[in-house]
């Protein structure tokens, strides 16, 4: 036991604690950093974790937790964490045009609602404190009358009462300090939400460092009622419900931006109802269960097919074996790529070799077959792996007292054989199409969903699976709908887990813990 | 060569030209001086390494910084994820605590949803993150590796949990009796153990970053932070024609090593793909 005594004792207690203080002061002075960035959210996360760190590896009774804990963080922060997000975000009208909270769509909602006056009278402005508050001393340019603009109201200054400066602007007056060119640089983003008032709802607002200009504020928020009221058009705008302002009268006017707002679960009979989601989604559904079915049937019925050819009694059999496992062993990111550019219509190898100048990613059709044949490239190995595997793990036995009957080969084959094969590897079939059902790289890379009809104006292309649709949906370039993705996230999510977890039930592996 | 086993022949002949068909046309434009493929012919006329110079003597294609970023986050990756994945494995297949059947239940579920399913919800969580801490927020690779780290816990804690079964339970007890506690018994009997089971893991676990495409497009949109997959799609999705050649270099440069890597090791790999299989 010599060789273990040095994990133990003292010296090991102090690298615990040595290494848990490190923990703490970095988890800590993240805390710290999120509560001073007003992160609550994340500030709670790191605190969590700490808390926890220190709980499961002081306490005595925790032995197990010491082992999973550091596992169980990532995953639930990396991935429950992000999962529950997407539940919750599903629930929400969150698109483009409705990104932000509803207090910051008001504020930008007034930052807009304001209106130069018919003069568009503008200030020469010289920036300062007064009384340790900011103040402003205005020139208007016109009249050449002149201001000081407080944050509690804007007064007229008599001649004489200023001095002007080097441009002939208002530059001193009494208890006014003016700003350094390097107070006013590193204040930039202060001065531009400064407002001087002027009553009647107008005030002076700096544009740049040096000139200011009149402003009417036309939109109004009253909190008690949750309305904006536009003074100059007598419009009053009310919370739709579904993210929006909207103009009491005629519900279509809505005011931009708008806010992310709970539409109870709308997204998902949205993707139903909505004639303009629904087409895309039934098509693109349609085309992923069939994708995905199509493509595991080709690879197995090829790599099966191998695993008889390249039987013992073959020549050259692991040379053979070497080569043809090739696709497995090439990064499928690389292969997809290269597949891509070989179907090329221009450039690619496949047109040069038969001299055709065919578009092939063009054409629906083609495009789709040109996916099932790369993705059969890709996977025939793995099926082939597998089936020699599951083939030596028939017993001998069977096929010899099959054969004593009088059976042929071929019999052996498909009454035998194969139907134990495809009990043997049904999970690992099933596994391969919950993979291919989410295949986001192939069909990304190499189609990337299309071709689309965009003149038809289709938001979905004809190769688009689940996945890729999401993934357009949420990050398109036009707009961006994270609510629906994340909805049909989680139609995903449920199609696959519950095929997954019949698939876990019927090889019962849930059971034998 | 008998007459019965002729079909077996022709159809594993069709089969090889179908695989090498790809792989010969991007060894040949590699190495065509042309750099397009229009003039590509199967016949290789001309050779010369300039596909190979361009790709490292151009700014705008920091190619070194690609490899160097995808071999550093799968590396990180692969060695962090199985050393955390190994631990929670351990405890699941040598302890008996409250909640064990429930906790393995639940990270086989979990394990079994892709995490770029929620890459929406991932992506505004990380846009929060980002302005906060910048270095392992969106558009950082640490930001990316937690990611991938959280990923892998459900999927590497789950495989290492069934090589760790097949550990004889003998040899914990005979140490235990020696006075070991379960902490020594991890680190001096269990990790040499286990240590090829897993490297192989890890082995996997690195080849499954080095090929992970959406999340890294979606976090990495720096030129210079981009992994080999996020960076050689761009670059060649940008101009098919012209940047065939080098971009041909670029994907044998990153496969090769892989490649070789694999086909020495084939007979673990393989090895445990069938495990599933006939233990199912």
């Amino acid at each position: 036991m010599n060789r273990l005594a040095g994990f133990t004792g003292l010296p090991a207690q102090i690298f615990k604690i040595c290494f848990i203080a490190i923990v703490d002061a970095i988890l800590i002075a993240m805390f710290f950093a999120s509560t001073h960035k007003h992160a609550t959210s994340l500030a709670i996360v790191i605190a969590l974790v700490a808390l926890g760190a220190n709980f499961v590896y002081f306490a005595k009774f925790t032995l197990p937790f010491k082992f999973l804990f550091p596992g169980l963080v990532l995953l639930v922060v990396f991935v429950v964490v992000p999962i529950l997000y997407t539940i919750s975000m599903s629930a929400f009208n969150y698109k483009t045009g409705n990104e932000i909270s509803k207090g910051q769509a008001i504020t930008q909602l007034l930052q807009t609602g304001l209106a130069p006056d018919s003069a568009n009278t503008t200030y020469d402005m010289v920036l300062g404190k007064k009384d340790g508050d900011w103040a402003a001393l205005l020139t208007e340019q016109v009249s050449h009358q002149v201001y000081l603009g407080t944050l509690k109201g804007t007064t007229k200054l008599e001649k004489g009462s200023y001095t002007l400066n080097s441009l002939a602007i208002a530059g001193a007056t009494a208890g006014f300090t003016p700003l350094t060119a390097d107070q006013t640089a590193a204040s930039d983003s202060a001065i531009g939400a400064l407002k001087f008032p002027l009553g009647n709802g107008q005030f002076i607002a700096p544009q740049s460092a040096d000139v200011a200009v009149l402003l009417t504020q036309s939109l109004v928020y009253d909190s008690k009622t949750d309305t904006l009221t536009n003074t100059a058009l007598n419009r009053t705008y009310k919370d739709n419900g579904d993210g929006n302002f909207a103009n009491v009268k005629d519900k279509t006017e809505k005011l931009l931006p708008g806010w992310r707002a709970f539409n109870n679960f709308r997204n998902y009979t949205h993707l139903f109802s909505d004639p303009t989601v629904r087409g895309p989604f039934i098509g693109v559904f349609v085309w992923t269960v069939s994708f995905a079915f199509l493509t595991v049937i080709m690879m197995f019925g090829v790599g099966f097919l191998l695993a008889i050819a390249l039987d013992k009694k073959i020549a050259f059999r692991r040379f053979y074996r070497s080569i043809l496992i090739l696709p497995y062993a090439i990064p499928s990111f690389m292969s997809i790529l290269i597949w891509n550019g070989l179907f090329n219509r221009q450039f690619g190898a496949i047109n040069g070799l038969f001299h055709t100048h065919i578009d092939w990613f063009n054409s629906p059709w083609l495009a789709k077959g040109i996916i099932l044949l790369v993705n059969l490239w890709l996977g025939f190995p793995y099926f082939y792996l597998i089936s020699t595997g599951a083939l030596q793990a028939i017993p001998a036995e069977l096929e010899e007292a099959a054969s004593i009957d009088g059976a042929s080969p071929r019999k052996i084959l498909r009454l035998i054989k194969l139907p134990l094969m495809l009990q043997i590897l049904s999970p690992l079939l099933i596994s391969s199409f919950a993979f291919n059902f989410n295949n986001f790289n192939l069909i990304y890379l190499l189609t990337a969903g299309g071709p689309t009809d965009v003149l038809h104006g289709k938001t979905a292309g004809a190769t688009d699976i689940l996945i890729t649709y999401t993934y357009k949906t949420a990050f398109g370039s036009s707009e961006q709908n994270l609510g629906l993705a994340c909805a049909i996230s989680m139609i995903m999510f449920f199609i696959v887990g519950s095929l997954s977890l019949w698939s876990l039930r019927r090889s019962k592996v849930l059971d034998g813990f | 060569m008998k007459a019965k086993n002729l079909w077996k022949h022709i159809y594993i002949w069709i089969l090889i030209v179908f695989t090498l068909f790809p792989i010969y046309v991007v060894i040949e434009s590699s190495f065509n001086p042309t750099g397009s493929l229009a003039s590509s012919s199967l016949i290789p006329k001309q050779f010369s390494w300039v596909n190979y110079k361009a790709l490292f003597n151009n700014p705008a294609v920091p190619y070194g910084a690609w490899i160097r970023n995808s071999v550093l986050i799968a590396s990180a990756n692969a060695l962090i994820s199985v050393f955390i994945g190994a631990a929670s494995a351990f405890a699941f297949s040598r302890m008996r605590f409250k909640g064990r059947k429930a906790g393995l239940q639940t990270l086989l579920l979990i394990q079994v949803f892709p995490s770029f399913l929620a890459l929406a919800a991932i992506y505004v969580m990380m846009e929060r993150v980002y302005t906060v801490f910048p270095a392992i927020g969106l558009g950082s690779l640490g930001g990316l590796l937690l990611i991938y780290l959280g990923g892998s816990m459900g999927v590497n804690a789950w495989l290492l949990k069934g090589y760790i079964d097949t550990i004889p339970m003998e040899l914990d007890e005979a140490a235990r009796i020696d006075g070991a506690s379960t902490v020594q018994v991890y680190w001096l009997i269990f990790f040499p153990l286990a240590a090829p089971v897993l490297a192989v893991t890890a082995l996997l676990s690195f080849i499954g970053t080095f090929n992970e495409f959406v999340l890294a497009s979606l976090f990495l949109q720096d030129v210079n932070k981009r992994t080999v997959a996020v960076g050689l799609q761009q670059f060649v999705g940008a101009q098919f024609g012209q940047n065939w050649g080098p971009f041909a270099a670029g994907s044998l440069i990153a496969t090769v090593p892989l490649v070789i890597v694999f086909l020495s090791l084939q007979r673990f790999i393989i090895g445990g793909l069938t495990q599933g299989a006939t233990k199912g």
